[in-house]
């Protein structure tokens, strides 16, 4: 029983009764409601609600409280309630995205900043050394040489266009530092996509395969509900990603230059590579400049091998076509896990 | 004599409460591991009143820890910390017969062996919250030596009793079970405590029940709120002609000690030794005020 | 004591302190403190903290501490709460507790 007010958690899925009051007082505080969310603190007082925190695997987001109910002992209850939460649902490393003028509220509930995008948002952990201690484990992995290089690979599935990618960039370096991106994604796991990358570069011996790391941020987990706009919301995203490689990663590996593959298919990718020029070679920052390094994507008859066609032919399981465009190691396991429709005749 | 007013409750796992609910000045505290905890937090709480029993604020007000039940995967072990951490007092809640507080004694004799603490030390106390714990009161309240009070808890009584508070005038939902307790304390020569008001933002309701329970006869009441302490010590506060008639009565009686008479007697009328303690607790009222 | 999972104890509201446990591959307890008092009483946390740890025997462990003006008996309470539960232990060994 609390002074502060009736506090409960609350599953969207269930479709309870209490999503209209959360919709509604996230709107009076200009927040949409994120569909990623699986799970919202909730505080009730004589019946109406008053405050909501959302919970999305390790990522907080939606903390809104009602103005006549803005005093401290309420708020750190309910910050105290939705780490409590997460960590029963077994996430102790919690991050939260706040637009900076909130960054004393989420003091209190402790958090920490690790990069912000001016006047934009405030990326925090709920740790003061975390990211240090991430990077000392990241220092011991330092590799001799004058050309470090550096890439991030969804590999949704991997495909000889990575391959190529990831052969040229190493080729380039004296060391090369990969880092696939940790998410489930729709159709394969972040383990199923590791594996494949970790069987298509097999070849290259002067590269190291970096699990997924916490501080390498997904598009999907970025929260869009409070930017509003969705340019603004990608480029914000694209942002916090790259300020995050170029502020700790990159200076712990002593990474200088960073590979890409020129994106002509997808508009978001796009537009993040030229966000990538922005933010990790023009932008003043006390970390050093990276320089980018943009690589025509492996073509077959014409056309960029890309992990959308891939994945499209998976849909018409064209097990033949998608044979061209991944390497042996992927089109085993592509055709195990997702074996063409039996026809069955009596 | 230990007055008795007022009995503190504070949740065992809220550290702010915890930290400072020894500046009102209780005249008891409880710790509660009962119902003011959830699940998921009674092993932290149990830390928390263990290691509060030991902080030097409160070894000045008689320190009481509400347990769980017995028949609980938490009872045995919250007994384990009230006793080790030597509280004065372990409440049973939702006492139901005599049996229940042998068991218990057995349960505290043993963990006072185990850790040192003299055997007898800790007193117990009952709380009622049933029909049957209303009608074994007497029994419970003299199953053993360590018992020194009985409580009514009226929320969950009220609920066995399928009714509910009324809210005004005399009550009559709570008077067989008020009546009951307090001839089971009275015949035991233990103290009974009253229900807990829970409407914190009512202080006319609760000084209304206060003056119910005073009348009764009631030791003092279960409080949930510090703010009820003051409310409440100030309604027990005895009137100036209660305390001048108290100060006669003991004067009579120390002077008929002095003589060394056997009987006391206060304008021409024998004064028995009850009423000789009645006149003790009002001047230690008087005083406490 | 052997922290063998992550665990959490206390809360972020005045008076009381969040205490985060991890296992650490390294033989060393890592302890990172943070407090609105750290000027005043940081010596004094830390010895209640480091004093509580050692009495569990806790040699190896990533620990990490947002306080918010607790007394001594509330930090040695969630602190012994957090490493209990990192431990995944039910039995309390009083004699290390008081």
């Amino acid at each position: 029983m609390s002074v502060t007010g009736d506090f409960c958690t609350v599953r969207p899925k269930d479709a309870p009764p209490e999503m209209e009051a959360i919709r509604k007082l996230l709107a009076a505080n200009d927040l949409e409601l994120d569909d990623r969310i699986e799970a919202f603190v909730v505080c009730r007082r004589q019946g109406r609600l008053v405050a909501c925190a959302g919970l999305d695997h390790a990522t907080i987001k939606c903390v809104a409280v009602a103005e006549d109910a803005r005093g401290e002992s309420l708020s750190l209850e309910l910050g105290s309630r939705v780490v409590k939460l997460a960590a029963e649902r077994g996430q102790f490393h919690l991050f939260l995205y706040s637009a900076p003028h909130n960054l004393p509220f989420f003091r209190g509930w402790g958090f920490y900043p690790l990069v912000e995008v001016p006047q934009l948002v405030v990326l925090m952990e709920n740790s003061p050394v975390a990211i240090e201690k991430y990077c000392d484990r990241l220092r011991e992995q330092r590799r001799p040489g004058q050309k470090i290089g550096g890439i991030v690979l969804n590999a949704n599935p991997f495909t000889l266009g990575h391959r190529y990618l990831v052969e040229q960039a190493a080729a380039a370096c004296d060391w090369l530092h990969a880092f696939v991106v940790r998410e489930d994604a729709s159709l394969f796991s972040y383990a199923d996509r590791f594996a494949l990358v970790t069987a298509g570069v097999k070849r290259i011996n002067n590269m190291t395969l970096h699990p997924g790391s916490d501080y390498i941020i997904s598009r999907a987990t970025f929260p869009g509900y409070f930017l509003k706009e969705k340019t603004t919301i990608d480029r914000s995203w694209a942002a916090i990603d790259l300020l995050l490689f170029r502020e700790y990663i990159a200076p712990a590996l002593l990474i200088n230059r960073r590979y890409v593959g020129t994106e002509p298919f997808d508009a978001v990718t796009h537009d993040y590579n030229a966000d990538m020029k922005h933010w990790l070679q023009e932008a003043p920052s006390a970390a050093p400049a990276i320089t980018v390094v943009e690589i025509p994507r492996k073509s077959i008859r014409g056309r960029a091998i890309s992990a959308s066609d891939v994945r499209r032919l998976l849909a018409q399981r064209d097990f033949s076509k998608i044979g061209e465009l991944v390497p042996p190691t992927t089109l085993q396991f592509l055709e195990s896990k997702f074996p063409a429709a039996v026809r069955v005749t009596r | 004599m230990k007055l008795r007013r007022s009995m503190l409750f504070v949740p065992g796992e809220n550290a702010g409460m915890l930290s400072t609910s020894f500046v009102y000045k209780p005249d008891s505290v409880m710790f509660d591991l009962e119902d003011a905890v959830s699940p998921s937090e009674k092993d932290a709480a149990r830390l928390m009143v263990y290691q509060a029993l030991g902080h030097p604020a409160y070894r000045e007000i008689e320190r009481v820890v509400r347990i769980n039940e017995l028949n609980t995967e938490f009872g045995l072990k919250d007994l384990e910390a009230a006793v080790r951490g030597r509280a004065d007092v372990v409440r049973l809640p939702k006492t139901e017969n005599a049996e229940e507080i042998h068991a218990l004694e057995a349960h505290v004799a043993r963990i006072e062996t185990a850790c040192g603490r003299p055997v007898g030390e800790t007193k117990l106390m009952a709380a009622i919250e049933s029909a049957s714990g209303v009608v074994n009161a007497v029994a419970i309240a003299t199953a053993s030596p360590r018992m020194m009070a009985i409580a009514l808890a009226g929320f969950d009584y009220l609920v066995d009793m399928h009714t509910t508070r009324s809210r005004d005038g005399w009550e009559p939902e709570l008077f067989y079970a008020r009546a009951a307790v307090l001839h089971a304390a009275r015949s035991a020569h233990i103290d009974a405590f009253d229900v807990a008001y829970g409407n914190v933002n009512d202080d006319e309701g609760f000084l209304r029940e206060v003056k119910i329970a005073k009348q009764l006869g009631f030791n003092g009441k279960s409080l949930i709120h510090p703010k009820q302490i003051e409310l409440l010590h100030k309604a027990y506060e005895p009137t100036e002609a209660e305390i001048a008639h108290a100060k006669r009565v003991i004067t009579a009686a120390d002077e008929a000690h002095r003589k060394g008479l056997g009987v006391v007697s206060l304008d021409g009328k024998m004064v028995d030794p009850p009423v000789i303690d009645e006149a003790e607790m009002v001047l230690q009222m008087a005083a406490a005020s | 004591m052997k922290i063998i999972k992550q665990a959490i104890a206390g809360t972020l509201e005045s008076s009381d302190l969040l205490v985060k446990v991890a296992p650490s591959d390294k033989e060393r307890r890592d302890v990172v403190i943070k407090s609105e008092v750290i000027k005043q009483f940081g010596k004094q946390i830390n010895r209640v903290v480091t004093d509580t740890l050692d009495r569990l025997s806790v040699s190896s462990g990533e620990i990490e501490i947002e306080d918010k003006g607790a007394l001594d008996c509330v930090i040695r309470a969630r602190v012994q709460a957090a490493i209990l539960r990192g431990c995944g232990s039910e039995e309390l060994d009083w004699e290390k507790l008081s």
